[in-house]
């Protein structure tokens, strides 16, 4: 029994956090990933599931199986309809943790992950999508 | 992981916990209250942190660490983590999380030998 190549999940509390891990582990070893990546990516969406609850309350993980050029890699989406970021500038400067230095900031996410985007808008919510592609 | 499962074992005169490989908040949060209680009854030289098993480590669980450090210190006690697997140190470093002053070995064996010999 493997993840399905996309789906979401929804994200409120704590518990979720367990099992977005447990699915992020599962469909990245089932891609392939090596345990240093798996790792990586596990951690990077332990963040981000952590920040929706955190910071929003609420919203969902997407994920999807991307084939591009003959390569495999996947994308994660957190997509939250909580606060925003007034400042993203200030977001993605290293060492940047919004309160209390818990859901660490997302430079650190990006560097764990190779590509990162982010959309934001003050009190309409949150979007950071990861993607990490298999090497080799 | 259920929090009831946490042991908190005395050897000599230090303390050993195995940390879960999964560990959710709860259960850290749990960790650090057992390890406080045992300190103040058993009066050990130290604690020590088995992670071998753990499979990642993100921001809450280094800052209860991190915390967790700090008062053991207070009470008196060092705290070493052991065991940490090779892709978490990798992510824990790119990250760009601390673990404050936790000392480190590579295993159990090691981390008792750290705090016997620590003056």
């Amino acid at each position: 029994m493997g993840v399905p190549q996309s789906g979401e999940m929804a994200i409120h509390c704590e518990s979720d956090l367990i099992q977005a891990r447990k699915l992020v582990r599962e469909l990245t070893t089932d891609l392939g990933f090596g345990v240093t990546d798996v790792t990586r990516i596990i951690t990077a969406a332990s963040e981000l599931v952590r920040n929706i609850y955190r910071f929003a309350g609420a919203g969902v993980m997407q994920w999807q199986v991307l084939e591009q050029d003959r390569r495999v890699g996947v994308e994660l989406s957190f997509v939250d309809h909580g606060p925003g970021i007034a400042d993203v500038e200030v977001a993605m400067q290293p060492g940047f943790t919004s309160g209390n230095g818990m859901g660490m900031g997302l430079p650190g996410i990006k560097r764990l992950m190779d590509e990162m985007e982010l959309k934001t808008e003050v009190g309409k919510g949150t979007d950071v999508t990861v993607r990490k592609w298999l090497r080799g | 992981m259920a929090a009831e499962a946490l042991s908190v074992i005395k050897v000599r005169d230090m303390l050993l916990v195995t940390v879960p490989p999964d560990p959710d908040d709860e259960t850290i949060t749990a960790l650090q209250d057992r390890v406080l209680e045992a300190m103040e009854r058993h009066a050990p030289k130290g604690l020590i942190l088995d992670i071998t098993t753990v499979e990642s480590l993100d921001s809450f669980f280094a800052r209860t660490i991190a915390e967790t450090t700090q008062m053991v210190a207070l009470m008196g006690g060092l705290t070493v983590i052991a065991g940490m697997r090779p892709a978490v140190a990798i992510t824990t470093t790119q990250l760009g999380l601390t673990l404050g002053s936790t000392l480190a070995a590579l295993d159990v064996d090691m981390a008792m030998d750290l705090l016997a010999n620590h003056d």
